[in-house]
């Protein structure tokens, strides 16, 4: 039985594809913000799937220390099955109205929708390897139009929501430009979900972002859509080789490739790179080499 | 340049130390919460590359005080920048609070501000420019029903930076006084900026540039920094109303808000 863990999974898109993903018969570890959360998922999953193999698991992903708690609780899950990961699914996002802090003094909205993902990733990349598995992002197409802010990449001048938004999602999709570059025998993409009906916009902002997103989301599509490509590229035997894909309604077939920023080049993504080992207080290649010295 | 925060691991504090960590300064911080002020560290180190010394502290504890007071002497750290950030309110009807409730608000809030105030400035680099900046608030400026005690000790520090200014004027050294309105620092906050509703959204100060501004007046020799042309609108009216009209006013906002809290 293959292993899949994703962030986010209480809700809106994450819940959607735990429900796929259980459904044939992979076996899920889901991340979720509160406890709270994580209880009421597990219960409606089983209700409907009562031999779904799931597990869950509560951090606050945007303080780090709790992504370094997670980790060690999944690494005991993922040790007693071998320890193959066949995929991460960095799910977990938010959007903040205002400018705020993480314990670190790292703006929010970058630290969870980038951050997290990327220290995650490190810190599972041995079992990827050892899986031969897949990172999946969630990313938007949001993230056109605008290039990182490196001079000012939490954005403490002018911060704006949906600026900080849109970067974040260009940070993913070019973590996973920097992933593939790096070529450490796993596979990464981002997904570009299109306009879902989720809570992402009304979960702590208030004011003009939670007005805004209530009357922009009626538009969306349901969550089932977007799950179903996350689906896909898990189960792609062999593995998909393009990095931006998207399910588009009137395509047959409907998961493609679609295009993405010019701002996505291998010279922006190790920039990115660099940066995120740096907040992180990490290194990908020690991560790596530690990896050999264990193995 | 050293500078030295209380506070430092909540939200204005933790701004504060990132404007100062960007500006070179390198930073003693302190809190009651020993997790936030490790984690701050990292993340100002790995960002800034400054050198960040934290330090557990109860500034309402003078032996604790004390105890800080020598491992900073220890390591002949001086000063050029003084941050007093920490402070606490209990909001509520002065008779639903606990007794030591609402003097653990004076004790943190005026009496602690002290201790450390004369200790940091016994202990400022000789020859150079010294800035001390003190959190007041909005509240300040009015009797505030609800928040008496809060209000009235913000009162206090404002007037009392406002002396010490004058008092340390020919010392090469700047005193100024913050008063914001409602700052987005945590989760609660953020819900309680939402049950005011449009005066809530109104009066609340992006905390970035709140911390960077403070700092600029600070610098430039300023004795006051209200964020915001709506907050030092309502202040100038604040001051123009007897007294007893604006507390009426008041009461009747905070009222509204706090019933609209509980049914939320």
């Amino acid at each position: 039985m293959k292993t899949v863990i994703i962030t986010g999974a209480t809700s809106g898109i994450g819940l959607e594809t735990v429900r796929l993903l259980t459904n044939r018969g992979y076996r899920v570890l889901g991340v979720g913000h509160s406890g709270k959360n994580c209880f009421r998922a597990e219960q409606e999953l089983l209700t409907v799937n009562p031999n779904a193999q799931i597990a869950f698991y509560s951090a606050d992903l945007m303080q780090q220390r709790q992504v370094l708690r997670v980790v060690e609780e999944l690494s005991v899950e993922l040790d007693k099955t071998g320890g193959e990961l066949h995929a991460l699914i960095n799910n977990a996002g938010a959007v903040r109205s205002w400018y705020t802090t993480t314990e670190e003094g790292y703006e929010q909205q970058f630290a969870l929708n980038h951050l997290a993902g990327f220290l995650l990733t490190a810190k599972l990349l041995p079992y990827l390897q050892k899986g031969k598995g897949r990172v999946i992002m969630t990313g938007s197409g949001s993230h056109k139009g605008i290039k990182i802010h490196w001079d000012d990449v939490m954005l403490r001048r002018g911060y704006n929501p949906l600026t900080a938004y849109k970067q974040s999602k260009l940070c993913n999709i070019l973590f996973a430009k920097g992933l593939s570059d790096r070529n450490l025998g796993i596979h990464s993409y981002t997904v570009d979900p299109g306009l879902v009906k989720t809570d992402i916009g009304n979960k702590q902002t208030g004011g003009f972002v939670n007005l805004i997103w209530s009357m922009r989301k009626r538009s969306g599509v349901t969550p089932e859509i977007p799950a179903k490509t996350y689906l896909y590229l898990c189960e792609q035997d062999p593995a998909p080789t393009g990095l931006y894909y998207h399910y588009k309604l009137s395509r047959r077939p409907p998961i493609c490739e679609i295009p993405y920023s010019k701002q996505v080049t291998s010279e922006n993504a190790t920039r990115l790179f660099t940066l995120s080992e740096k907040l992180c207080g990490i290194e990908f290649e020690t991560t790596l080499s530690e990896r050999k010295a264990v193995s | 340049m050293n500078a030295f925060i209380t506070g430092a691991a909540g939200g204005l504090g933790r701004a504060m130390a990132v404007e100062c960590a960007q500006r070179g300064y390198h930073l003693f911080l302190t809190d009651v919460n020993p997790a936030g002020l490790i984690h701050l560290q990292q993340g100002l180190e790995r960002r800034f590359g400054v050198t960040v010394a934290v330090r557990t502290c109860d500034l309402t504890d003078s032996a604790d005080v004390d105890s800080m007071l020598s491992v900073i002497d220890q390591n002949s750290l001086k000063f050029e920048l003084l941050l007093n950030i920490a402070g606490l309110d209990f909001e509520g009807g002065f008779l639903e609070r606990e007794r030591e409730k609402l003097v653990k608000i004076v004790t943190l809030n005026n009496a602690a501000t002290l201790r450390i105030t004369h200790a940091i400035l016994e202990r400022r680099r000789e020859n150079r420019r010294f800035t001390a900046v003190f959190v007041s608030s909005l509240a300040s400026m009015f009797p505030m029903p609800l928040k008496a005690t809060y209000a009235a000790s913000k009162r206090f520090l404002l007037d009392f930076a406002c002396a010490l200014r004058q008092e340390l004027k020919g010392r090469n050294t700047n005193v100024l006084a913050l008063c914001p309105g409602g700052l987005v620092t945590t989760e609660s906050a953020m819900e309680g900026i939402a049950a005011q509703g449009f005066w809530g959204n109104a009066t609340t100060n992006p905390i970035e540039t709140v911390a960077r501004k403070t700092l600029d007046r600070a610098f430039t020799g300023k004795a006051l920094y209200i964020p915001g042309l709506l907050n030092r609108t309502l202040s100038f009216f604040g001051k123009l109303l007897p007294r007893t009209v604006v507390a009426k006013a008041v009461y009747s906002r905070w009222h509204k808000a706090q019933s609209q809290r509980e049914t939320l």
